[in-house]
């Protein structure tokens, strides 16, 4: 028999854990949606935020704040001389979509493979305990990161969607990703657009990453599995889509932490997979139900 | 017999725009249609929808009285109809022939499975093809042409060249999409020449054009589409003529 | 000298599965990056047939391409359904997913790996048998690859990616050609799976991380994409490199690291600044009109 308090609990739990999947998603899926670029250096950014907190964290012994902003400076620092350098000499050259995947691939490689050999391969998280404090709230167990986690996901998809529909660049952003060559005609300049958009992706990769690492032990070649759920979940949502990319990820992490119930853990991983070729095989425009959640929600 | 051609009742929108509205159109083998209208009307989209590049949201289409349901472009393409593009759309890697000979409707050597076991076959049917492109070419003043890569040829025979490539295709539709435009001089009454042979050999033509002197030497007849909607059919002389359609057509 | 065979073999190996990945990606322009799982699968599949239904060599390593290439369609066949974009999202999936599926199998040796793989040749022979069967191996995949992107078959191919929708529209089967261009590049992979399990007679899942398309991905792209002989020096630059490294006398905690951060840069390097790689595709014959 299950146990209501059960399932509630794991779906407080899968919530939280939901946070930096949604963070991840809502990063891959907005450099889509505007950059018609599947970004695959995400993986990079990643491996660099969490290794940039950690050195300032353990090595140099910095504060939080002070970490969480260095990790930001150089996530922003080499995802913009990624763009800069990297994609506009690709764009100018208007090289085939196979040169960009190989591009952003290698990338995300090269750096798994640099901090492999600056950090070595002990998993290691950001911060030395990663058990925070619990509490029970009507026969849930609630900790400290869970508040965290949910609360500066709300803040920053919040944020996002204010920017989004309130300030010019973010207009800009949202004529770019209809239209690049109209957004032109209109004077938008669509390279500054670009750089916007990554560095709002910059901003949500380090606070994925903060989460991530400060529950878990995390190796180099981690966020390239990481990243791999935040495509799904982009294709889960529906291509273009910010918002379905979210609620497809908060769905699959919950449903990834119900399937515990079912099927043993070592299976666990495999659910993604079975999830993604569901969704090629017979959603390739995204979930409908995901569609009319979205409708409904505008 | 059934006509070459037929559509009845196809519809299509894309979101709120209305592209084809009950489209009620024939074909017959020898018979050279123009369809002429404003940009925007629908025209391409039309022959978009014939050739199944756009599914259409309802009505039959049957080629020589079968249906076209279900076929994906290809099938369709060996079904026996074929179109030219707007921008031509020639594989500029290529020479003149190599785009030739990749246009019959069976190409022996799609198949790796007949490229590996039956080389002899593949070769032959190359060489056919070669045969068939050559005498086309010819027809055309182009033979010598052949084994010139098509992305350095001037702009008019690029076009002939186009119309070359479909005439591979020895089924009963031909779709010319603009032929004309940007064609003057020799280029010019080489293709009507041609347009006319193959009528005459018995293939049905649908031109869309808006070179109207090449209409009204061509044509047999005419049909008039705006906004979706086939708005007169009937004779050139008539429909040159009417007050209405010239308003629509250069606006007020 | 065992070590300098396995470097032949090696290098046989790896001619084959750059051949067969630039087949895919340089001349079909497929955006895959499962390479390494069908390497994978012609591997296990040999290497499992051998130890359970103790099957000869031959038709363990036929067995492994086929299985590879039957498995390509499960990747193929549906999203090429779609646009090539999916091709990508899909392989990526199936790489990772089937990976999963290897290291939780007790057939397939979990986490630990496939051991103990009968080897159909054993004493001092073994060495230069094993060299002989790999460089032919490669010289077969290359000659059969050299084949199917000249002529009647690559001249369609060459059509294909010059414009994809007037091919079609001229009665040509695009996807048809996708399909069976992935499996063939598939199943070569597969016999360079079954020759390492035979050799090696030890196979285990690290071996086939995503990583190791980057390794692919190098031999191709700075080989030189597209072109015959390009996959052919990328596969051997890729051995001489780590050879040349090994001089270095590093850790072997340094020395992986290493290794995969100069490839990826080389691989960035030559995107950039040389990117039809060492070897240049040399333009095909044009056709010529028949003689009268």
């Amino acid at each position: 028999m299950l146990d209501p308090a059960v399932l509630v609990q794991i779906f407080w739990t899968g919530l939280a854990t939901s946070s930096y999947m949604v963070l991840f998603t809502i990063a891959f899926a907005l450099v889509l949606k505007v950059l018609k670029l599947w970004n695959f250096a995400q993986a990079g950014m990643m491996a660099i935020a969490f290794y940039a907190m950690y050195a300032a964290v353990n090595q140099f012994h910095w504060p939080t704040a002070a970490a969480v902003a260095f990790g930001l400076a150089m996530t922003l620092a080499a995802t913009l001389a990624f763009e800069v350098l990297g994609l506009r000499t690709l764009r100018a050259r208007r090289s085939s979509s196979l040169l960009f995947f190989i591009f952003t691939l290698v990338c995300s490689e090269f750096t798994a493979y640099t901090l492999t050999l600056i950090f070595g391969t002990e998993p290691a998280p950001l911060f030395p305990e990663i058990l925070s404090p619990t509490r029970m709230v009507a026969g849930i167990a609630v900790s400290n990161w869970d508040l965290l986690a949910v609360g500066l996901t709300a803040a920053l998809c919040a944020a996002l969607a204010l920017y989004l529909r309130t300030t010019r660049d973010g207009q800009f952003m949202l004529a770019v990703s209809d239209s690049a060559e109209l957004a032109a005609l209109y004077g938008i300049n669509a390279r500054r657009t670009y750089a916007v958009t990554f560095a709002i992706a910059s901003v949500f990769v380090c606070a994925g990453m903060y989460l991530y690492g400060s529950r878990t032990a995390t190796i180099p070649t981690a966020p390239l599995q990481l990243m791999l759920f935040a495509v799904i979940a982009t294709l889960l949502g529906g291509m273009g889509s910010v918002l379905g990319g979210a609620l497809a990820a908060v769905f699959l992490s919950l449903l990834q932490s119900y399937s515990v119930l079912v099927i043993p853990s070592q299976w666990q991983g495999l659910i993604l997979y079975v999830f993604l070729f569901v969704t090629i095989l017979f959603f390739p425009t995204g979930m409908h139900p995901m569609t009319l959640l979205r409708r409904a929600l505008r | 017999m059934s006509a070459a051609l037929r559509l009845s009742g196809v519809c299509k929108r894309f979101g709120g725009i209305v592209v084809a509205d009950e489209i009620e159109l024939e074909l017959e083998r020898g018979q050279i249609l123009g369809l002429i209208g404003p940009n925007g009307a629908g025209k391409t989209s039309l022959f978009n929808i014939v050739s199944g590049v756009v599914a259409a949201d309802a009505g039959d289409i049957r080629i020589g009285g079968e249906s076209v349901a279900g076929r994906t472009v290809h099938e369709r393409a060996r079904m026996g109809i074929v179109r030219t593009w707007q921008n031509m759309r020639l594989f500029h890697s290529m020479t003149v022939l190599e785009n030739m000979v990749l246009a019959p409707r069976e190409y022996a050597g799609e198949s790796l499975v007949r490229l590996w076991f039956r080389p002899a076959t593949v070769a032959r049917a190359d060489a056919d093809a070669c045969e068939r492109a050559l005498a086309i070419l010819g027809r055309m003043g182009l033979a010598h042409l052949a084994g010139h890569g098509v992305v350095d040829l001037p702009y008019g025979q690029q076009k002939l060249i186009g119309l070359a490539r479909a005439l591979m295709n020895d089924g009963p539709c031909l779709l010319l999409d603009e032929p004309m435009a940007g064609v003057e001089g020799q280029a010019y009454e080489t293709m009507k020449a041609v347009v006319r042979e193959e009528a005459a050999a018995g293939r049905a033509v649908c031109v869309v054009e808006h070179n109207i002197s090449f209409i009204k030497d061509l044509c047999t007849s005419a049909v008039f589409m705006s906004a979706g909607r086939i708005l007169e059919r009937g004779a050139i002389a008539e429909l040159l003529a009417s007050k209405t359609l010239a308003e629509l057509y250069f606006g007020a | 000298m065992e070590y300098v065979y396995s470097i032949l073999i090696l290098v046989g190996i790896y001619i084959v599965l750059a051949s067969s990945f630039n087949l895919i990606i340089g001349t079909a322009g497929l955006v895959s990056i499962a390479h390494p799982i069908f390497f994978a699968l012609g591997a296990y599949t040999a290497g499992v047939l051998a130890i359970h239904l103790h099957l000869d060599p031959f038709s363990a390593t036929a067995a492994g391409a086929a299985v590879a290439g039957a498995f390509s369609l499960m990747i193929s066949l549906p999203s090429l359904r779609v646009s090539g974009d999916y091709l990508l999202i899909t392989s990526i999936g199936f790489q990772l997913g089937l990976l999963q599926v290897i290291k939780n199998l007790e057939l397939t040796g979990s986490q630990g790996g496939l051991n103990n793989i009968p080897t159909p040749v054993a004493g001092p022979e073994r060495g230069w048998i094993f060299s002989a069967i790999a460089l032919a191996a490669a010289a077969a995949a290359v000659l059969l690859i050299r084949r199917i992107v000249r002529g009647s078959y690559g001249r369609a191919i060459r059509a294909m990616r010059d414009d994809e929708l007037a091919f079609v529209a001229l009665g040509r089967n695009a996807k048809h050609i996708k399909i069976v261009i992935f499996a063939v590049g598939c199943a070569l992979a597969g016999v360079a799976g079954a020759i390492y399990a035979f050799y090696f007679q030890y196979v285990s899942p690290e071996q086939f991380e995503i990583l190791a398309s980057g390794t692919m991905l190098t031999m191709v792209v700075v080989g030189g994409m597209g072109s015959t002989w390009g996959p052919v020096v990328g596969a051997v630059l890729l051995l001489a490199l780590p050879q040349a490294i090994t001089f270095l006398r590093l850790p072997l905690a340094y020395m992986a690291p290493l290794q995969g951060m100069i490839f990826t840069l080389l691989v960035i390097l030559f995107l950039f600044l040389r990117p039809q790689g060492l070897v240049a595709p040399e333009p095909p014959a044009p056709l010529s009109p028949p003689a009268r």
